[in-house]
């Protein structure tokens, strides 16, 4: 399959990035070019410039004096799953990295660029030059496949390594005509047609995760059809952040991946966690909540109602493997 | 009338041969390697990420050619199926993919190989699992996977019996 005609930029640094994009206003950044280029192949974007970042190396991982984790977005999935100092304070995320697509792919795909992915749809991600039906939303039409009475587009945001990095409180910093730091949460606008609140001349340069209480459990749990090269059905990212006791919970962050344009946190789910003990019966509480909090959009031929149950399940999953690794007694481990 | 964009200068070593090309900066690795250098061993599949057979080894960790801008690869050291370090014709891998009967179209082969090569350079006895894992990317429509576990397998113990001085 080939790709259509551009011209090649490389930008030797992000800020030479931002300086391109400005110049060529119709251009298309590239990381990887594991999501950007398959839509190229498809013809559902065919910028006239691809301004690459492909061959900037990635800094290594590093600890401010705070002890917040600064990561590069250029690293690769690889190296965010093989580097010590993530698997240490941040092992959803190295956990999340490791489960993207295929090993090849992870060689090549950026940790920026799985946070900037574009949102898919069985519909739209392939080719539309030998199909007969009218074009939905995203490619200009007035119909969604899935959501037939639905005004708008209702693709879903995939990506795995977001729902992690929400739910450890990560910000990231943005260059363009300014230089901004919001949380990565603000990042997503939950609008299928323009899924990221950046504009077009702006970059991600930094990924920072704030230091952690000492004892915290955290747990990512992905379901997809199969074990390899496949997107999520649904993922659940946990953090549970515990008071000194050990025992009981002083704060949970969970979200949803998958379910939406965006990564959602289930927030009440995460306040009827805040204060109490850690029990089993708690967690199931807990996901029978969070099956209620959000209706997902039902994609790639998964129902609402299955994948209800996948939300339930795998809420219940995250946080029972989140509760394995806080260093409490009394909790039922699941080899016992 | 809209502007062309020209052919643009690449660099870049293939089997430790070193090359000098005009190519399009459209152009894929893949589509360098088949159509400018005759190296066709590497296979398009799908093109699009989604079955492994264009795989190729960047320094020593397997990317997919497909998916990888030519002009990207400046400077950089390929290694396709045709490099493979051979003794007596076949590597270890090449040679365990044929008597396990892990080749049946020969489609996905050169892909597995280079992946198996891969992993076994990096993990010189890997589990089941590990193996699995390691060639999650790779789709074969023939053989049903185990045929192709068991060559990895093979590959493994013959490559720890002789030590680590026969090429993988
Ligand atoms: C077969 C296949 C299977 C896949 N499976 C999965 C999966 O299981 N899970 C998953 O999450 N993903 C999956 N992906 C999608 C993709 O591989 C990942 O999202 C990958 O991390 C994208 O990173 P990239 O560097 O290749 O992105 P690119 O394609 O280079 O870029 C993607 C987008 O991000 C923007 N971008 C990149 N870097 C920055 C930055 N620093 N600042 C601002 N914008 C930026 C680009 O402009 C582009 O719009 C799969 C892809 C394929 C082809
Ligand atoms: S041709 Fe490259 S992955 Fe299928
Ligand atoms: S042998 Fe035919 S695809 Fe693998």
């Amino acid at each position: 399959m080939h790709l259509p005609r551009f011209r090649h930029l490389s930008a030797a640094s992000f800020d030479e990035a931002v300086r391109l994009l400005n110049e060529y206003p119709a251009a298309g950044l590239m990381a990887g070019g594991t999501d950007l280029l398959p839509r190229m192949k498809y013809r559902l974007t065919s910028p006239e410039v691809i301004i690459s970042l492909r061959t900037l190396s990635a800094d290594s991982p590093s600890v401010t004096p705070e002890g917040d984790l600064v990561l590069d977005p250029m690293m690769t999935l690889t190296a965010v799953n093989r580097s010590d100092m993530v698997r240490e304070r941040a092992p959803l995320l190295s956990e999340a990295a490791q489960r993207v697509a295929s090993r090849e792919i992870r060689n090549m795909a950026t940790l920026g660029g799985n946070l900037c992915q574009e949102t898919r749809c069985l519909y739209y991600n392939q080719r539309h030059s030998y199909q007969f039906v009218e074009p939905c939303y995203k490619r200009g039409g007035e119909i969604c496949y899935f959501i037939p009475k639905g005004k708008k587009c209702r693709a879903v945001f995939m990506a795995d390594t977001a729902p992690p990095l929400i739910s450890l409180g990560a910000q990231i910093k943005i260059i363009g005509q300014e230089v901004r730091q919001i949380p990565l949460e603000d990042l997503y606008t939950s609008e299928a047609e323009k899924p990221l609140a950046m504009a077009s001349g702006e970059v991600i340069s930094q990924i920072l995760i704030p230091n952690g209480p000492g004892n915290r459990g955290a747990a990512f749990s992905k379901s997809s059809l199969r074990g390899g090269l496949e997107f999520a059905t649904l993922s659940v990212a946990a953090v549970l952040d515990m008071e000194d006791d050990g025992g009981t919970c002083s704060r949970a962050r969970i979200t949803i991946g998958a379910v939406s344009a965006a990564p959602l946190r289930v927030r009440k789910a995460e306040s009827a966690l805040t204060g109490k003990r850690l029990s089993k019966e708690l967690f199931s509480q807990v996901a029978d909540q969070a099956a209620v909090e959000i209706r997902p959009i039902p994609h790639h031929g998964h129902t609402r109602a299955y994948l209800t149950e996948c939300l339930r399940a795998g809420t219940r999953h995250a946080l029972c493997s989140a509760a394995e690794g806080i260093d409490f007694p009394g909790f039922p481990r699941s080899r016992e | 009338m809209k502007k062309r964009p020209g052919k643009q200068l690449l660099e870049l070593t293939v089997n430790d041969e070193f090359y000098e090309l005009a190519v399009e900066p459209q152009e894929t690795l893949l589509e360098v390697l088949r159509n400018h250098l005759g190296l066709t061993g590497t296979k398009e599949g799908c093109g699009t990420g989604e079955c492994g057979t264009c795989t190729v080894l960047m320094g020593d960790e397997p990317i997919l050619s497909c998916l990888t801008l030519a002009m990207d690869c400046r400077q950089k050291e390929i290694r396709t199926i045709e490099g493979l370090d051979r003794e007596n014709g076949l590597t270890v891998v090449q040679d365990a993919f044929l008597q396990q009967g892990a080749v049946q179209c020969g489609f996905c082969t050169p892909g597995m190989i280079l992946a198996t090569t891969a992993l076994l350079e990096k993990n010189p006895n890997p589990s089941q699992e590990e193996i699995k894992k390691g060639l999650e990317g790779h789709l074969c429509r023939c053989t049903g996977y185990n045929k192709i576990f068991e060559a990895v397998e093979q590959a493994a113990a013959r490559k720890s019996r002789h030590g680590d001085s026969g090429s993988v």
